[in-house]
């Protein structure tokens, strides 16, 4: 008889644990430890980005980098046979940076599961463009934030070029706006190499590293050249253009697993 | 008090109240994440008059947005900034801001907390850095104790300084005019007084909507573009041909404190306004319809008109101590 009960109450305990988790992602069933690490690289993903060194675009313009940064939030994790699933919501935001390498991992909880896709929105949430003061990675004082025209600087990749016919050669893309009909914000959805899935067990430790490409700036949907277009500062038109183009630059190359 | 003093936990700050005037519409914002306190509005007191927060220390918000002018700049067009630079409009006086949708000449600025970032960023203004700014409070002998005070710790943030400037500013409320008092019945307008207000109200007071006296509306109104400062208002903010050499309707209250007038101050007096709406308008694809055709005003109803303006001036609220530089 105790033994039937303890087992029931086990039974009801798992439930309770599982229904909760569903209803809020931030319960402790998220249990397995997931870092994405980003690998700012140039059109070959083991080309990883030397701030300084020359590079050429598609169009053959010489460019140098010297700053490449860009928000992700709204990370998720899913499985399109099993239906597991993992969201980190529109809340948090996460600021990549080229130049600081902590700065380019996220880390997060997420339950165990078994995974085949991760997709995330590059970029800040419409809502928090106009929330007023904040702090974390949408403090005003990072840099990302347009003080003359109120809203994010969503991506931002600056360098410079012979080419650009601007002081000091240089070209800035800071790439922002939230507003239809010029909203950067892209969804990326990108599937894991070689289509695999991948299960992350209870108590682990996993980390994934996905190449961020500037190649892909410059071309792709639309053309973006460095002689016609080296300066993009505002929200409109052409930086969304800029938008569609790296909303491409992301693929998914390896997993490391750690015990 | 002692008790807490001694008891080694911070004092909690003190909540003061913002009182809505009577009749007035409910402000688009309402203090609801950010609670004004006594301890915060000291604070943002004190940055607004302190020049720390630009980068040679000589501009403060001050600087800008004086009292005396309802915190305007008395007698510019054009205020001053770093550098000997003047800036690229007229400052706009400071009352009754929480009732604005949008901040600036050109509506860029989408929420009260984040529009000190522009004045302060402006490298025409006070050219500073907002990390550095950030760094030099965290860094100052007394600003992290204000900070402590205000928000419970010594931590000093954009966002923690941006609150506190919200809350001083934010409770910068001009609603005791002769036009107020009227309006309660305290007082009565004189004949002059009475008949300026009845052609305001034909001919003015659709985009100078009462009783904050502007519609937050962005028109243009005839004004030839100037070709040194080659500004086009609100295109500058939507990217938008039609919205070429549109700015913001500007408040009429204290008027005749915060001259001169336009989005540049190219009008020195009232009259000079008036006499640009009767005469003065230059047509263009973008001017307003109300304005286009110029607005119908003989010297008479310009005279009432003036007498009635007069009348919007607040001289509680530029000698109101609580708004004046730190004691």
């Amino acid at each position: 008889m105790n033994a039937i009960r303890s087992c029931f109450t086990g039974l009801a305990l798992v439930i309770v644990s599982l229904t909760s988790c569903q209803k809020e992602y931030s319960e402790p069933a998220k249990d397995h430890s997931f870092t994405l690490r980003f690998r700012p690289v140039v059109q070959d993903t083991d080309n990883i980005l030397e701030f300084g060194k020359t590079y050429t675009n598609f169009f053959n313009e010489p460019f140098e980098v010297r700053t490449f940064r860009f928000y992700i939030h709204d990370i998720r994790l899913f499985n399109t046979q099993t239906g597991d699933y993992f969201e980190s919501g529109r809340e948090q935001h996460f600021l990549v940076d080229a130049a600081d390498t902590m700065g380019s991992r996220i880390n997060m909880k997420v339950p165990s599961g078994t995974y085949n896709r991760i997709s995330f929105r590059i970029g800040v949430d419409s809502v928090r463009n106009f929330s007023g003061a904040q702090t974390g990675a949408l403090d005003p004082a990072l840099g990302m934030f347009w003080t003359w025209n109120s809203g994010y600087i969503m991506a931002k990749l600056e360098g410079t070029s012979p080419l650009t016919g601007q002081p000091g050669d240089v070209f800035e893309y800071h790439i922002g706006g939230f507003k239809a009909p010029d909203n950067v914000i892209q969804q990326v959805t990108l599937p894991f190499p070689s289509q695999q899935s991948v299960t992350l067990g209870k108590d682990g430790d996993t980390e994934v590293v996905i190449a961020a490409d500037v190649y892909r700036w410059f071309n792709g949907v639309h053309d973006i050249r460095l002689d016609t277009n080296p300066v993009v500062m505002s929200p409109g038109p052409l930086a969304k253009k800029v938008a569609e183009n790296y909303a491409n630059m992301f693929s998914v190359l390896i997993f490391y697993f750690y015990l | 008090m002692n008790a807490c003093k001694k008891s080694g936990a911070p004092a909690p700050a003190t909540l003061l109240t913002f009182t809505v005037p009577d009749g007035w519409p409910q402000p688009h914002y309402n203090f609801a994440g950010n609670p004004v306190t006594k301890e915060g509005f000291e604070l943002g007191k004190k940055l607004f008059y302190d020049g720390i927060l630009s980068k040679d220390g000589n501009f403060p918000c001050a600087s800008c947005h004086q009292q005396f002018a309802a915190f305007a700049t008395f007698d510019h067009p054009l205020s001053h900034g770093f550098d000997n630079q003047f800036t690229l409009r007229n400052a706009p006086g400071l009352f009754n801001m929480v009732w604005l949708p949008e901040m600036h000449w050109d509506g860029g600025i989408n929420h009260i907390e984040v529009q000190p970032l522009a004045p302060i960023t402006a490298p025409n203004e006070m050219a500073e850095d907002i990390a550095n700014v950030v760094k030099k409070l965290q860094q100052h002998p007394e600003y992290p104790n204000h900070f402590k005070a205000a928000f419970g710790d010594a931590t000093v943030t954009s966002e923690r300084m941006l609150k506190a400037l919200t809350q001083f500013v934010g409770m910068m409320v001009s609603a005791n005019s002769k036009y107020d008092k009227v309006k309660r019945g305290e007082l009565s307008f004189t004949t002059d007084e009475q008949k300026g207000y009845e052609i305001f109200q034909a001919k003015c007071a659709t985009c100078h909507a009462e009783p904050l006296f502007t519609d937050n509306s962005y028109r243009n109104t005839g004004l030839p573009l100037d070709p040194v400062l080659k500004d086009y208002g609100r295109m500058r903010i939507t990217g938008n041909s039609a919205d070429s050499l549109k700015f913001k309707v500007p408040s009429l209250r204290n008027l005749y404190l915060t001259f001169p007038y336009g989005h540049d101050g190219r009008f020195y007096a009232v009259r000079d306004v008036l006499d640009h709406y009767s005469d003065g308008v230059q047509d263009g694809p973008t001017v307003d319809p109300l304005v286009k055709n110029k607005i119908p005003l003989s010297d008479a109803d310009k005279f009432y008109l003036q007498y009635f303006l007069r009348t919007l001036t607040d001289s509680t609220f530029i000698g109101d101590k609580r708004f004046g530089p730190p004691q």
